[in-house]
């Protein structure tokens, strides 16, 4: 039928048919230089799938333990899982809170709208700087100059200073000019334009990076213990290496519920605010 | 005459609401801090002075000559050049995992976020796939490397590269179904009365619009990957992460500075390179060359 309609007098339809363009050079030269990036990060480091298959009986016997997992250590208020989360947690508030407010001042440094240009040229680098080094690295430095949760506080606190500056900052890019002419039109100082106009426009938006970051916390957290920063992580180091998997399991399984936990309220909140 | 613009003007809307969210943020900060007992909270003022002192030992590690040779070592032969490669090695090795792990990521997400969208799969195949991507989501890398990847691979990077790879999947997935829910649906209306088959709607009406979006996600997911690949070295699944942890606990403060020079350079390369390319991607050659 449709071939049917198709057929037009004096021609075939393959004659109206425009030819399909040819794939670009680009897109071929992309698909292979991806493809050899993958072979020499593959051979770099050894990429293998036998192990899946030669050592699965380990693994069988692993997973045998964490579908037992210690019940006592979840029931029990007073286990160690408890102290840990419960360390894991104020340490996550703590650093999410220093860490916004200094953000929400370093934003306004670093972005053209409200700081001058010297300032935010200097502070945008600096921020990005700052970004590139993973949380884990400030975790190590901080560990090796004091004990307890304080390293952790601290990385967190310098790794979400970067986070919620550079959202922030982008915010306070996009702040609708309005507001801002009719201010420095009235001759308000820099300090009057963010306090009354900057400031109130992202807000919103500040608020729901500052979720997010907490959210992200919360998961880092558990990454710091494994370096001797406080929380969770330390404790999950500590049964790996007693090979306890019942109880791994269990911090494993109560990891699990905060994080989906924390990630529904925030998703909610943050729907909320934007 | 003052009465009548006293009278006409709005009251600014109450601000006691701010002020008892702020009250009670500060309410549960205070809370946190105290229940933590065995912080040394007075270590806290003389922390930046330290800090700043080993800050100044690592900027002097990276600015030495790399032919010098550093005081204390076991080996008199081995100069500061050595530790650089050493370094830039191990970051190789980092982004090669983080490479390998976003492929593998970007392989299993792909098909799967065609299941989970709401445009293009039943809600009997949505919910449980979307239920997947986020379990894997909310398992940390480290855990699966701990309890998974390190048995089945041992102490190699193979065990960091699959890690990251599962998690990828789930936050991947996650990305590539909200952008196979965002294509427009006109196309896929033509082509579904023009009698395409679902597997001809999927190839001829919503890659071609997502696919964009979706590679510019999985080099963005490439980025963070580096990050979490030099973490998860510090649990000895690979890269640069366990070097990094031993010289800094043994407080090498200028090894530690080189080490953390090239995690910073490389990964600012990394994530500029990425962004040329995402942009490209996105907005076409044109935009590009003007935004350059």
């Amino acid at each position: 039928m449709s071939q049917a309609t198709l057929e037009r007098p004096g021609g075939s339809p393959k004659q109206v048919r425009p030819a399909q363009p040819p794939p670009s050079p680009l897109l071929i030269g992309g698909i292979l230089g991806a493809v050899a990036v993958t072979v020499v990060a593959g051979w770099a480091i050894d990429f293998s799938l036998a192990p899946v298959v030669e050592q699965w009986p380990k693994l069988a016997m692993i997973l045998e333990d964490v579908v037992h997992p210690e019940w006592s250590e979840i029931t029990d208020p007073s286990s160690r899982l408890w102290t840990a989360l419960k360390e894991t947690a104020a340490i996550a508030i703590i650093a999410t809170f220093v860490g916004s407010l200094i953000a929400l001042g370093v934003a306004l440094l670093g972005s053209k709208v409200s700081a001058p240009p010297a300032v935010y040229r200097v502070t945008k680098p600096v921020m990005s700087v700052i970004r590139s080094l993973p949380d884990m690295a400030y975790a190590l430095v901080f560990v090796a100059v004091v004990t307890g949760p304080l390293p952790g506080i601290l990385a967190l606190t310098i790794f979400n200073i970067g986070i919620v500056a550079k959202l922030t900052a982008e915010s306070i890019d996009a702040v609708d000019p309005g507001p801002l002419e009719a201010l420095d039109a009235a001759g308000a100082t820099r300090w009057q334009r963010a306090r009354v106009a900057i400031v109130p426009a992202v807000l919103p938006n500040y608020a729901s990076y500052v979720l997010y970051v907490f959210e992200l916390n919360i998961r880092a957290s558990v990454v710091l213990g494994a370096v001797g920063a406080g929380g969770i992580g330390q404790l999950i180091m500590l049964y790996f290496n007693r090979a306890d998997y019942p109880r791994l399991a269990a911090v494993v399984i109560v990891i699990f519920v905060v994080v989906i936990a924390i990630d529904l309220l925030s998703q909610f909140l943050r729907r909320r605010l934007v | 005459m003052t009465s009548v613009t006293a009278t006409t003007r709005p009251k600014p809307p109450p601000k006691w609401p701010y002020t008892a969210v702020g009250l009670a943020l500060i309410g549960i900060v205070l809370v946190a801090g105290w229940s933590l007992d065995d912080a040394k909270w007075e270590r806290l003022p003389q922390l930046p002075g330290e800090i700043l002192q080993y800050a100044g030992q690592m900027l002097d590690g990276v600015l030495t000559w790399p032919g010098a040779h550093p005081e204390g070592q076991a080996d008199p032969e081995l100069t500061y050049g050595d530790w650089w490669l050493q370094a830039l090695k191990l970051m190789g090795e980092s982004v090669a995992l983080a490479w390998v792990g976003t492929c593998v990521g970007a392989l299993f997400s792909f098909p799967l976020a065609f299941l989970a969208a709401a445009n293009t799969a039943p809600w009997f195949l949505r919910v449980p796939v979307q239920t997947f991507f986020n379990a894997i989501r909310a398992v940390p890398e480290i855990l699966l490397a701990v309890i998974v990847m390190l048995p089945l691979f041992g102490l190699n990077p193979m065990a960091g590269a699959m890690a990251i790879g599962i998690h990828s999947i789930g936050s991947l997935g996650k990305l590539t179904l909200e952008n196979i829910e965002a294509v427009d649906p006109r196309p896929v209306e033509a082509v579904t009365a023009a009698g395409a088959t679902w597997w001809q709607r999927i190839r001829t009406a919503v890659i071609p619009q997502m696919m964009p979006e979706t590679v510019a996600f999985w080099l963005y997911r490439f980025e963070v990957n580096i990050r979490a690949s030099a973490i998860l070295g510090v649990v000895s699944a690979g890269g640069i992460g366990a070097l990094l942890n031993r010289v800094l606990r043994g407080r090498e403060w200028e090894w530690g500075g080189i080490m953390l020079a090239v995690i910073i350079i490389v990964t600012i390369l990394v994530d500029q390179l990425s962004a040329t390319l995402r942009h490209r991607i996105l907005h076409g050659a044109e935009a590009t060359a003007v935004a350059a």
